[in-house]
This record gives C-alpha cells, structure tokens and sequence, in this order.
C-alpha cells in the first residue's frame, strides 16, 4: 500500500515512526511546506520523493492512503484534495474546524468509496481497550458513567502559548482546548455512545494568548453520562480516565501505563477496601515500572497512534471493518461540535 | 554600511550588535515581536525589527538598506521538531526573503556540532569530516537543526551567487555562560567530569562577537569557512573550577578517565540500549563524543585568513564572566530611546 503525509512536523514523526514499523506499506512520498522539512522527512524514513505541493505529490504518486499531519486549520482542504485524488484520509484531530466541513468531507469520501479516519489515539492505548473488552465480556457490567480529565500545562512558552507567534490552534472556536476535545469526546462516545446534550463551562484562569484554559462539561448520552474535563493550571500533567460500570469501575492515567480495577472480591465486604487497597498498590509500583521503561523504547505515549494505525492498515488490506468508522467520525464531531463554547469569551 | 542581525538580543547577537557599533556600522537588529530589549541598552541608531521567523510575512522589508545579513537566529531548546521548524524553516524563510532584495553579503552563525567527531582523530579544524546523512538523524536535535541550516544556507548561497561566511564557534561562554556541556555531567551540584585533561573547544562572546564584526566587513572573509575558538582552550578541570569559583557553587567534583567513560558508555549501548529508541544523550556513544571527545582545536585559518587575535585575552575573559558587572557600553550612555520597526 502506498503511504504519503502531508505535513512533516512533530507528529508526522509519530505517524512516520509507526508507519515504517508496519508491514506491506510503501512510504512513498512527503509534503510539506517547507522543502527542508520535507527533504529531512525523506532522508531519515526513507521515503521515496518529497513536495511542497500536496496537489503536485497527489497527482504524481497517487497514494493509496494520505496522512494529513499538518495544523487543524488546513485539514479540510488538504484532506478533501486527498479523497478527490482517490486516497484513502487519516487525519490528525481535530479533523477540521468546523462540523459542516467534517460532514461536507466525510461526505464527499463516502461518495468516492474512500475512508475517513480521525486520529482518536488515546482511545487505542492499552488502557482504554482492556476496559472495553472487559465491558464486552460482560464482567465490567453497563456503563453508567465515564470521566474524562486532561490536566496539561499548554500555558509554557514555545507551544500553544508562544508569544512571539500565535498558535494555528488558536483560531480554532475554544482555542488550544478545542484541539484537545476529539480525545475527550472519542473516549466519552466509546463508553456512553452519542450525546444528545452537553452542557459546558469554559473559563480562563491565567494570563495567556489562549482565550480559555479551563473546561468542563457534563455531557447526557444515548448509555450513560460523561464528565469532561481540560486544566491548564492542574498539576502534574495527567490524562485521568475513569469509567463506572454496574459491576466495576476502572482508572487509567494515559499519560502512564496505569490502569486499576475496582469490582467484587470473594471477602467479607468491610474488608473489600482492604484487599482492594493492596492490590491497587502492587498495580500501581508495577505501572511506575512500565512507565518509566517505555520512556526508553517504543512509541511511549503514542502507543494508540500505533494501535490505530496497525488496525486502519490490516482493515484496509483486508476490506473489513475499520477500527474508526465514518459513523464514529460524525458522532465525535457532533459532540465535540456541542462542546465548543458557543458565546463570546469572559 | 549596515548589517541586518537576527537573533540579535540573543547572548551571542547583543555582543555582536555591539562589536559592529564599535566598529561603526548601522545595525537593524531583527529580534522576536515579543523580545523585551530593556537592559541591553542598545542606542537609538540601532534599528529594531520584530518578526518571527517561522511565520512573519514581512521579512523582505528587514533588508531595506541593508548590505550584510549576519544570521545568527536559532532555537536552542524544546524538542527536535520546534528546532527544526525556528531553526531551518525559519532561515529558509529569511533567505527566500533576502532573495528577493539587493543584499548579497551573508555571515551564517554555525556550530561545531556540524563536524562529526566520532570520525575526526587528532586535531579538529575546517577540514574535519562533517555528519553525513542518514547519520546525522541519529544525533540530538540541535545538531540536526544546525547540520541542516548551513546545508540550506550554502544551496541559497550557491543558487543567488551571494558571498558567504560560514563561522563555527566552539563553545561560546560567558557572563551567566559559564557552565558548559563539555565540562561533563552534572547531579545537582556534583560534578562527573569525564577527562579532566581533556581541552575545551571556547571562545568567549566578546572574542567570538568581534569575529562576526570582522567577517561581516572584511572582504577576506567571503566564501570562507572558519571555526572560532579563542586558542587550544582550557582543560575541562580548570574550566570547572572557573566556573564553581566564579559562580559560588560547592560540591564534588569526580575525575573519570575519557577511555574508562566511553568504554562504558560504548558496553551500555550494546548490552541494553542498542534496541531502545529514547536514550539519554550521554548515554549514546555518537553523542557523548561529540561533548567529550579529546581533541585538539586551533584557530589557524582564522588567524590566515583575517588575521584575528582575541581582543581579551583568557584572564580577561573571566574577569569579564565572574567578576563585578562592568557594563560594556557605559562609557557610551547612550540615553536615547530606541526606534523600532513594526513587522
């Protein structure tokens, strides 16, 4: 299968160094705006041409797949341009700016037979999908409730909070938060399903160029409800995921390999706390362990990029089912649409 | 004549802007739109220009009357990436920018990390192997950044026919500079000091500053390549303990052999990190010697060329660095306030 990026930042990289692992794909071109980003892109994975011209590289290499890798506000040209030139689209979140772009795009590859997929990565890490398959074979019981929380300083200089250089997150509606919410909103979507209401609060706690860096929002679902969450000021950094279930209830931080259960235990319930607390505490040394050596190897916290990536590829060599559909695209971006702040900044 | 110098409120660029003051050329000094300039006390004939490289449209307009572009504009920190994209993005940006106007002259500010010192033996001079791809991918991301931006810098040069300096400075230290990766590894305020004997590639900021005056107006400069270091260096121990004394610092200070280090470093990578994909620096054998490798340095063909000798000699320099502030421009109380140039 024939692979092109467009776009050779920071997390073209990640992409790139998952793709290269991956068995049967030919990376076969790079784009970027930037010949020298380009041209070093090409050099350090081997990639057989590089552009500066998406629709140049499009029309020459005709790839069977485009990873549209660039910041959010050119997804939606990059991308549809990729679909019309017959490729098949996996695109960085957030996928576009705005719903009516996603649904004009995920339109537009349904009409050419293509695919669509979102990057929702942190759903695919290890943490998320052991819950889901613990939910699938019935001993985690119906989801009643998930929370999500972000807490991430994005306020340091140099990132979303560059003085010298507005961020293109920023003009996003919502700012640097609003390219958080595809994580929070996919990971609400696989445990509660589609929402049918959210209501937000959007708030600023420091000086910044961001318009907000505080969020929350509770979110009614078709399964259950949601808490969502972004913090620029908490710390330490920490993706907390935590999913209540009829029978159990887990924890996860995705930053780190982390993931506790909570369910019944075969003792006297006054002693159930006891029991619980011990084994929690040999999860969590055995996690500190893991994290730290997968600082040393691997894809790190990227481990869903990876996850993701092999599952879209084996899918689409196998025409089966992809691992994000069109339907999961739409639903996501449907909330994260009701999630924005819809009134003018405080 | 006038000089546009990027990255000119950077340690390195303030002493060049005032190096060219002194040798009275007009400098328009291109600093970031956020760049506070208070205490640098440039006078009001220095021309303030505020751009980003990576994203400002108005980067033609920086050269208007200018005959010499000294770029010294690099991003020093964050990850390889944003390296990347303000380092060699960015200089390509300027120089598309410069290609679109009268100036011709360019001094490049380079690195000492372009040079691979796994394969130098001996001496290191202009004529030292330089990193070669895929290679230089395996090396840290300033290395990468600086590789990349002479790469670009010289296939600009060749392109517009324009007269290029390329100048490599070693270590560049100085007033709150004194600290420099060579000296070894430091646990909070221990010392590992791996080849204590071994000599540091320096040039202090003023001597290195006045270089960079020079090349910009000394036509024996154009199309040169030129390290700069102020002599053969000092020894990493005595550079220490410079720094642990001017600076206050206790602590312990431990002697390893260069041999006994990298030897281990060399048994480290093959038994346990050869396969992993994030090592520490100084864990990866390329990288170490690149920090410590002993070798000689001179500055030869800077003395052939333009017949340069430091302007302070190495007891000057560290007056300069960890004695009383003594500031370089008192004499001049410039009280004026600056004229700066919206991008």
């Amino acid at each position: 299968m024939r692979t092109a990026l467009i776009g050779a930042g920071q997390i073209a990289r990640q992409h790139l160094a998952c793709l290269e692992s991956l068995p049967g794909i030919e990376l076969a071109a790079i784009c970027d705006l930037s010949p020298a980003t380009a041209e070093a892109a090409a050099e350090r994975y081997g990639i057989g041409a590089w552009f500066t011209d998406h629709r140049a590289m499009l029309e020459k290499v005709r790839p069977d797949v485009v990873h549209v890798t660039t910041p959010p506000t050119s997804h939606f040209k990059l991308a549809l341009d990729s679909v019309d030139a017959g490729a098949h689209v996996v695109v960085e979140k957030p996928a576009t700016p705005t719903l009516a772009e996603l649904e004009t795009l995920v339109g537009r590859a349904h009409d050419a037979g293509r695919h669509l997929v979102e990057d929702y990565n942190y759903l695919f890490n290890r943490a998320p999908q052991e819950i889901l398959r613990r939910i699938e074979s019935g001993e985690f019981g119906a989801v009643t409730h998930v929370e999500v929380l972000i807490c991430l300083d994005i306020l340091g200089p140099g990132g979303f909070a560059d003085t010298n250089s507005p961020h293109p997150a920023l003009t996003l509606a919502g700012g640097a938060i609003t390219d958080f919410l595809p994580h929070l909103a996919s990971l609400a979507h696989v445990f509660v399903g589609p929402h049918r209401t959210a209501q937000t609060v959007w708030s600023k706690r420091k000086r910044s160029p961001l318009p907000y860096d505080e969020f929350r929002a509770v979110v009614d679902a078709e399964r259950g409800t949601a808490a969502l969450g972004f913090s620029a000021s908490s710390q330490p950094d920490a993706f907390w995921l935590r999913v209540y279930g009829e029978k159990m209830q887990a924890t996860a931080n995705l930053f780190e390999t982390r993931l506790t259960f909570d369910g019944p235990r075969n003792v006297p319930k006054p002693l159930r706390p006891f029991f619980s607390g011990l084994q929690e505490g040999k999860i969590v040394r055995r996690a500190a362990l893991t994290t730290l050596l997968r600082k040393f190897k691997g894809p790190g916290t990227y481990e869903g990029l990876w996850e993701l990536l092999a599952r879209t590829y084996r899918a689409l060599a196998d025409q089966s089912a992809l691992p994000v559909t069109a339907k999961d695209v739409v639903e996501v971006n449907r909330m994260v649409e009701a999630l924005k702040p819809h009134e003018q900044r405080p | 004549m006038k000089a546009l110098v990027t990255g000119a409120n950077g340690f390195l660029g303030r002493h060049v802007v005032d190096a060219l003051l002194a040798r009275g050329i007009e400098v328009r000094a291109m600093v970031r739109p956020a760049a506070r300039l208070e205490g640098l006390g440039w006078p009001a004939s220095v021309d303030v220009f505020r751009a980003d490289l990576r994203t400002s449209r108005e980067l033609p307009r920086a050269f208007e009357g200018v005959d010499v572009l000294i770029h010294l504009a690099a991003v020093i920190s964050g990850g390889e990436d944003a390296q990347f994209a303000g380092t060699v993005a960015g200089t390509e940006r300027l120089l598309d920018a410069m290609a679109t106007v009268a100036c011709r002259r360019l001094v490049l500010c380079s690195s000492f990390s372009v040079y691979n010192y796994s394969a130098v033996r001996g001496t290191l001079d202009e004529d030292s192997p330089l990193h070669q791809v895929p290679d230089v991918y395996a090396r840290d991301g300033y290395t990468v950044a600086k590789w990349w931006q002479e790469r670009v810098t010289r296939r600009f040069a060749e392109q517009h026919g324009w007269d290029l300096t390329v100048l490599r400075p070693g270590f560049i230290w100085g007033r709150e500079h004194g600290y420099l990766a060579a000296m070894g590894q430091q646990f909070g305020q221990h010392h590992l000091v791996i080849g204590p004997l071994t000599r540091v590639p320096m040039t202090h900021v003023e001597n290195c500053a006045d270089v960079f005056a020079l090349a910009a107006v000394d036509p024996r400069a154009r199309g040169r390549t030129l390290n700069i270091v102020d002599g053969r260096g000092e020894r990493i121990w005595t550079s220490l303990s410079d720094y642990m004394r001017g600076s206050g610092q206790t602590g312990w200070r431990l002697p390893v052999p260069y041999w006994l280090a990298i030897m281990m470093v060399r048994l480290a990578y093959a038994t346990v990190f050869r396969t992993a994909t994030k090592v520490p620096s100084i864990l990866m054998p390329n990288r170490f010697e690149s920090r410590l490798k002993p070798l000689r340095f001179e500055n030869g063909r800077l003395r052939e060329v333009l017949g340069w000798t430091p302007p302070l000699d190495h007891q000057q320099c560290l007056a300069r660095t960890y004695g009383p502030a003594v500031s370089v421009r008192a004499e001049r109380l410039y009280q004026a306030p600056l004229i700066e140039t919206q991008a």
